[in-house]
């Protein structure tokens, strides 16, 4: 009977376990401790550094704010935002995941903040032998992209494909990750022999660890970041200083900082 | 041989919780049913590579299921059986993937398994690769499904008189034989249930699998990775790649209760 016992509670853990696989949860909704206002960003995961440190010079300019951030793939926050409606502010990696939230929600404020292109990163003693985009084709060279749908994943197909490689490269491929966040632990960790990232994700603190190979010009795509505020939120006004603040002086010298291109000239 | 509770009047309070409890997990399951868009189910299943990611699924799952059976029922053994010291140790050792997040058996395994980890650095150097292969998803859902069948066995033989296995070595029964022929026969109910909880925790397997082995179709990409990947995609594909997960793990328990509850 103890036995019966223990394998209903071995069905409870499981049926737990299972349900419980990772995902990142929707962040927000919490109210805001009084006197504060808590403003929530969705932002793409490429900008994680850069907005992190955007969030504390604008909370310490401004007293009564928290900033609470969302980083993702763009492509996982768009359809939270229409979803879930939590979002004051959309920060995407990509033009097309901002023109789906802008028809299906709306936005107001838009404008494009910052530009990335994108680079080949190896471990630092390069096990693969890359020494140009054209290597990624060689036999055996393990290569990790971004999955289709993620920003990061699409462009980097896009300048495969520019390339003419792109069936190659593409049965190099071991693994479609699902941001540059887990591109870039892959190659730290010494797990894939190249990648394709942000030259934005090349920080400071990845550059040590990994080696970064040039995406030739001709083919390299540049990846513009649109920021707008979302229709329906509580603190439009703020949410707009939020835009105007990563759009003025001081998020511009911020996103320099963290590897980012000045936005396209209009 | 239990005999049934004779039926009573259930408690208001009971009843209630009960429905909004059995509501909360049914719900979002119903709900998986109205919002699947049925009538391109042929397209949106054969377009997002569903069926590729189903027999990997099955391959995978069974394979580890197999493994967990394979090593986990010895342990199984030594725990119940076996004069060993810091028993309650070694337990909570093999069974620790069973509470730790599938993410850090992934991490872990890539620290002991990887190119780069203490074991792999070696196999390496031999020419094996586990990581990013089908045998690299394998050893993940293994890991996460193994203390099942590790937990089902002890409890068996726990529950076993032991003066069978006496009786049968006082015959002139060599060790072997009477694992054989008298334990394994008596403990089939545990075996059989703890290998369809493992193959059960395995189809169900994500963080492990993606951290350790990756993500590609064909190769690694199962089911619950294929739903993952196309929620960013193709939501349709998500929802109807759920559904197929969702009717896999009825049949299995479904299948298992009589194994479980019943007798």
């Amino acid at each position: 009977m103890r036995t019966r016992r223990l394998l209903v509670g071995l069905v409870g853990v499981l049926v737990v376990l299972t349900a419980c696989s990772s995902s990142n949860d929707g962040g927000s909704s919490s109210g805001p401790p009084s006197g504060t206002t808590d403003l929530t960003v969705f932002a793409a995961a490429s900008l994680t550094g850069a907005f992190t440190q955007i969030a504390k010079d604008f909370e310490a300019a401004d007293p009564g704010t928290k900033v609470t951030y969302d980083f993702g793939s763009s492509g996982d926050l768009a359809p939270q935002i229409e979803s879930e409606g939590t979002a004051d502010v959309f920060a995407s990696a990509s033009e097309s995941y901002m023109d789906d939230v802008q028809q299906k929600v709306g936005v107001s404020g838009r404008s494009d903040f910052a530009q990335n292109q994108l680079v080949i990163i190896t471990p630092p003693d390069n096990p693969g032998g890359i020494q140009s985009m054209r290597d990624l084709t060689n036999p055996g060279v393990q290569v990790v992209l971004a999955a289709p749908g993620v920003p990061v994943g699409d462009y980097a197909r896009q300048a495969l494909k520019a390339a003419g490689i792109e069936d190659q490269v593409l049965a190099n491929v071991v693994s479609n990750e699902d941001d540059d966040a887990s591109l870039v632990a892959k190659i730290t960790a010494d797990e894939a022999d190249a990648a394709i990232v942000y030259v934005s994700d090349v920080t400071s603190v990845v550059a040590p660890q990994v080696n970064a190979v040039p995406v030739p010009a001709a083919v390299n795509v540049v990846a513009t970041y649109p920021i707008a505020v979302v229709t329906g939120t509580a603190h439009p006004d703020l949410a707009q200083a939020y835009v105007d603040y990563v759009t003025g002086p001081s998020g511009q010298a911020t996103l320099k900082e963290y590897g980012f291109l000045p936005p396209p000239a209009t | 041989m239990a005999t049934r509770p004779s039926p009573a009047r259930t408690p208001v309070v009971v009843a209630i919780l009960a429905t909004i409890g059995a509501a909360f997990v049914a719900l979002p399951l119903v709900a998986l049913l109205i919002r699947a868009p049925w009538s391109e189910l042929s397209n949106e299943l054969a377009a997002s590579g569903a069926w590729t990611a189903f027999r990997l699924s099955i391959e995978v799952s069974l394979l580890s299921a197999g493994l967990s059976l394979l090593l986990g029922a010895p342990i199984g053994w030594v725990l119940a059986r076996a004069r060993i010291p810091a028993r309650s140790l070694l337990r909570a050792v093999v069974i620790m993937p069973l509470v730790l997040p599938p993410v850090v058996g992934g991490v872990a395994l890539l620290s002991s398994l990887g190119r780069s980890g203490v074991l792999g650095r070696w196999l390496d150097s031999l020419g094996i690769q586990l990581t990013f292969t089908t045998a690299g998803a394998v050893l993940a859902t293994t890991f996460v499904s193994i203390p099942l069948v590790i937990l089902a066995v002890e409890a068996g033989l726990r529950s076993l008189d032991p003066r069978y296995e006496q009786a049968a070595a006082a015959m002139g029964a060599s060790t072997g034989y009477a694992l054989r022929r008298v334990t394994l026969p008596m403990i089939r109910p545990q075996l059989i249930a703890g290998l369809a909880l493992a193959w059960a925790r395995a189809l169900g397997e994500f963080g492990a699998t993606i951290t350790f082995a990756g993500n590609l179709a064909g190769r690694t990409q199962t089911l619950p990775l294929a739903v993952y990947q196309a929620r960013q995609t193709d939501p349709g594909a998500a929802v109807l790649t759920s559904l197929l997960l969702v009717a896999l793990s009825l049949i299995v328990l479904v299948a298992m209760r009589d194994r479980i509850f019943a007798r």
